[in-house]
């Protein structure tokens, strides 16, 4: 069957089919990245926190750019070589354009990499630590390096919650257990009434080792009295609601609503054991490591995430910088604005300037190079940007370290900064140095993922996007490149106008990237 | 759009003038916002940097769509659907900028409402 309308246009519409979709498609676009630009405006109009601005490296991303135009550029090329019914030139421009987009998606996977390993700390008083986590000199219970940011309890009971519990975790606090030699065992004995009537029974007896089928066996006796219950329970609120009715026939529910209520004492006797918590002892008690993202950790009771107690003593947890390489007071700053209280007393009262040498050290030197820049800008009838007035970044302190005699470093170890973020290898310790960070001092933590701030929501959701845009078109590309020379040969036309069709969308991509860039990366 | 060998190979060079404009506009944004000595307004980004960081990505944004896309030719079909998604987008922009004016923290609200 021959395909109408891929070489001639139609009549009524001027333009051969596929040109029709493409547009089509571009519209739905449009307003797909548009509803993503508004997000952005709306979400930074609204952050309670300082905006990250021009945070990302300007390199990698100025690079990228130049990448995508170019790539627009040999696109077109590729077009205009089938037109002119040149292959060998096509094979050139459109090898060009998809080794753009491999290139482009090379350095955004760079780019990914890094955010995805960097530490951000916002501690409780909000100043805020960047650097990276170090591993744990001990290896874990499994033999696996873990970063040095676990929480340890000194735990002597376990209390589940029968609905939630979450099937991996209770395997790992068993595997956890017998890395310790120590055995979690049943409280005391459950008992329950599992049939209407009958008197209670033992469903487990005290002294039972946990198991995930233990407590799933207790989740079905307790699922099974509460729907038994519930189904009586909903069969006595009916009956009331009818007894209301007929003796106030002249008001509506929310009228009589108060009047309605179950006769308790009459009901419970057909009611079953409903167990919705089951405690276990651990003996003897022992340390066992949560993730700071599973618990909400309390001295004496913390709460992991799918609801389960652990009861112990909170041991020393801190949180280990193995390299710090920002310090910023922007949002301690903001918050003490807005209670009146002075940049000055408040960076000078936070936590981190009473405990670390270091950050004293390169606050003082920080506050000197401010002061220059304030005499200078002074002439021009300026004044420094919050960023420059509270943030101490990275380069920051590489430019202290070398004032101050530190180890300087190659022009392509700079260079390889400028898409890899510090080189703490090559400046060392004394330029990123290490640090701890009680628990009691942790706000909140994340790697600079979409978790951190909304900032990084957007950013990761535009880009990703943009590069699930860029690795669409470049597949489809990449298909005329190395597939098209039968079609070519048969019908060039016909390949030159699917060509345009792809190079549509990757102009496209183009064109989004354009905005993307000063948006995300330069404001 | 150029159909015939000879408007395409004219058109070959419009394409590398336009490739240069958009290299010469992205290294203009970057130096605006790197460069204190082309940095307009406050110091720092403000909404003059704003108003050229996006005025510059529009005008590359407009070559692109005219030139590389062929705006410049194309069929009333095109720029309907093409203006349809655009005119959509700008009404959304505006419902959102709608949003973003809080009625509580209004000085006429807070007025009327007797909130200090």
């Amino acid at each position: 069957m021959e395909i109408p309308y891929v070489v001639t246009p139609r009549k009524d519409t001027g333009l051969f089919n596929a040109k029709i979709a493409i547009w089509l498609f571009l519209a739905s676009e449009v307003m797909l990245f548009g509803g993503f630009f508004s997000a952005y405006v709306f979400l930074r109009l609204g952050a309670d926190y300082p905006w990250p601005e021009r945070t990302l490296p300007v390199l990698p991303g100025l690079i990228n750019t130049f990448v995508l135009i170019f790539s627009s550029i040999t696109v077109v090329f590729a077009w205009a070589s089938l037109k002119l019914r040149n292959w060998k030139r096509f094979q050139l421009f459109m090898g060009i354009t998809v080794f753009c987009a491999v290139i482009f998606m090379v350095l955004k996977g760079l780019e990914y990499n890094v955010k995805f390993h960097h530490q951000a700390l916002r501690m409780k008083d909000y100043t805020v630590i960047e650097g990276h986590l170090g591993v744990e000199k001990e290896l874990d219970h499994r033999g696996k390096t873990v970063e040095e940011n676990l929480i340890f309890v000194e735990t002597s009971k376990l209390t589940f919650n029968i609905v939630r519990f979450h099937k991996p975790w209770v395997e790992e606090l068993l595997s956890q257990a017998n890395h310790h030699h120590s055995k979690i065992l049943l409280a005391s004995d459950v008992t329950a009434i599992t049939h209407e009537g009958k008197a209670p029974e033992v469903v487990a007896k005290a002294g039972e080792a946990l198991s995930v089928d233990l407590l799933n066996r207790i989740q079905k006796i307790h699922l099974a009295a509460r729907s038994h219950n519930g189904t009586y329970r909903t069969a006595a609120l009916r009956q009331e609601w009818v007894k209301a009715h007929s003796l106030y026939p002249d008001k509506r529910d929310w009228q009589i609503a108060e009047k309605v209520n179950i006769d308790l004492v009459a009901l419970t006797p057909r009611l079953l054991s409903e167990i919705s918590n089951v405690a276990f002892n651990v003996e003897p008690a022992t340390k066992f490591d949560f993730y700071p993202r599973d618990i909400k950790e309390a001295d004496g009771t913390s709460t992991l995430r799918d609801d389960t107690v652990v009861t112990g003593k909170l041991l020393e947890s801190p949180m280990v910088f193995h390299h710090v390489d920002a310090i910023d007071f922007q949002h301690l700053v903001m918050r003490a604005e807005k209670k009146g209280i002075s940049p000055k007393v408040a960076i000078e009262g936070s936590w981190l300037m009473n405990n670390s040498p270091f950050v004293q050290r390169a606050w003082r030197w920080h506050s000197l190079k401010v002061e220059k820049l304030k005499t200078e800008l002074a002439l021009q009838k300026r004044e420094p940007t919050h960023k420059e007035l509270y943030r101490i970044g990275w380069k920051d302190l590489a430019q202290m370290a070398e004032e101050e005699g530190g180890s300087k470093i190659s022009g392509t170890d700079r260079l390889k900064e400028e898409f890899l973020g510090p080189n703490y290898k090559a400046r060392g310790e004394e330029t990123f140095p290490a640090f701890e960070v009680p628990r009691e001092q942790v706000g909140f933590a994340a790697k600079f993922s979409p978790a951190w701030n909304t900032y990084y929501a957007i950013y990761f959701t535009m880009t990703g996007l943009h590069g699930l845009h860029v690795i669409g078109g470049a597949l489809v590309l990449a298909y005329y490149l190395f597939f098209g020379k039968k079609m070519y040969l048969s019908n060039p036309e016909w390949l030159a106008n699917r060509v345009e069709i792809g190079g549509l969308f990757w102009h496209f991509v183009d064109l989004i990237w354009i905005f993307v860039f000063p948006i995300l990366y330069l404001m | 759009m150029a159909d015939t060998p000879e408007a395409i190979k004219k058109s070959v060079r419009t394409y590398i003038l336009v490739g240069i404009v958009l290299f010469v506009g992205t290294c203009l944004t970057v130096a605006v916002a790197e460069f204190s000595w082309l940095d307009f307004g406050k110091h720092g980004f403000d909404s003059v940097d704003c108003a050229i960081g996006l005025g510059i990505a529009s005008v590359k944004a407009g070559l692109v769509a005219i030139i590389f896309m062929h705006l410049n030719h194309e069929k009333k079909a095109i720029y309907w659907l093409f203006g349809s998604g655009l005119c959509m987008v700008c009404s959304l922009a505006f419902l959102t900028a709608l949003a973003i004016e809080n009625p509580i923290e209004n000085k006429d609200s807070k007025e009327m409402f007797g909130i200090k």
